[in-house]
């Protein structure tokens, strides 16, 4: 069964990017363009993944975390984050709030597949 | 005043005030221009990576239906076995091109953030010609200190607007390179 990942970014043409290479890799991908219409569509229907962008307009990348992980069908779902910061303590509140791991921008498309790969096959 | 007089302390103060606000009537006409082409720039950068990226994703789209082409054919024995090689390599060549195609069609998400970022920063700016402006309307009526007083209370104001504006924008972009960035699993 094709496994689903939902990718949240405010800008349109990364969410092409990741939706391009993510489809390509064989996966089923749902967009959302801020951390409120993540949430909404995780509720809406469960991922196997999300990839989260930090800076968002609305709610951002942690808020959107933590909110998923204070949903039961969300606590183990592993969820990345994909940003340009690279700060350590950005980092760590990252892991703190959920993550499972972090990317710093720009991605590759095999590394990043390869790292999806590595979560949910 | 008569010719070759000097102003006095209150009139010199007077125009002192008047020149600071004129300076910040101009200042922020200049300003709201740079941020209406800052923000016209990220509309056009905008449009034009999705066209990129959607021309980009059909001419991929059309290598691959071209290869599982060639796939067949490979397949159906049509095909010498160096050729099949050969285009096995070719395979591999698209695929890391289309790779590094993609990490820096990224760049338009990177220069949208440093851009809203100019533009928050242009708005802090332009509170503080505003700040000029509003206390050059109450032009003060006695000596220096009044005049330290006002230009006291323009600083506050904008060191008070430069915490607010702190808090508020988003994070600069660091990276350097249009490489793929580190990737940490925790």
């Amino acid at each position: 069964m094709t496994k689903t990942i939902l990718a949240v970014d405010d800008s349109g043409s990364l969410r092409q990017m990741l939706s391009f290479s993510l489809k390509a890799a064989g996966y089923g991908v749902i967009e959302a363009v801020d951390g409120q219409d993540g949430l909404a569509k995780a509720k809406q229907q469960k991922v196997d993944l999300v990839l989260t962008d930090q800076n968002m307009p609305g709610m951002d990348g942690l808020s959107l975390i933590k909110a998923l992980r204070a949903m039961q069908n969300y606590k183990n779902v592993p969820i990345l984050m994909l940003t340009t910061e690279s700060g350590d303590d950005m980092k760590a509140m990252g892991r703190a709030a959920g993550a499972n791991g972090w990317l710093v921008k720009p991605f590759d498309p095999a590394r990043l597949t390869e790292v999806v790969k590595k979560l949910i096959g | 005043m008569r010719p070759h007089e000097s102003p006095t302390g209150e009139l010199m103060n007077a125009q002192v005030v008047r020149l600071l606000s004129d300076v910040s009537v101009h200042g922020d006409q200049h300003l709201a221009e740079v941020e209406r082409d800052l923000v016209q720039m990220d509309v056009l950068l905008d449009e034009a990576i999705k066209k990129l990226c959607a021309s980009f994703m059909a001419i991929h789209q059309a290598v691959d239906r071209q290869q599982e082409a060639l796939n067949g054919l490979l397949a159906d024995g049509m095909s010498a076995p160096e050729q099949a090689a050969r285009i096995s390599a070719l395979r591999a060549e698209i695929a890391e091109h289309v790779g590094a195609a993609v990490t820096g069609l990224q760049f338009q998400d990177m220069t949208s953030q440093l851009i809203g970022r100019m533009v928050q920063h242009l708005a802090g700016l332009r509170d503080v010609f505003g700040a000029l402006d509003a206390n050059g309307a109450v032009l003060p009526e006695s000596g220096d200190e009044a005049l330290l007083a006002m230009l006291g209370d323009i600083s506050d104001r904008v060191g008070a607007r430069c915490s607010e504006l702190a808090g508020s924008v988003r994070s600069t972009v660091n990276q350097r390179h249009m490489n793929s960035g580190d990737i940490e699993l925790f």
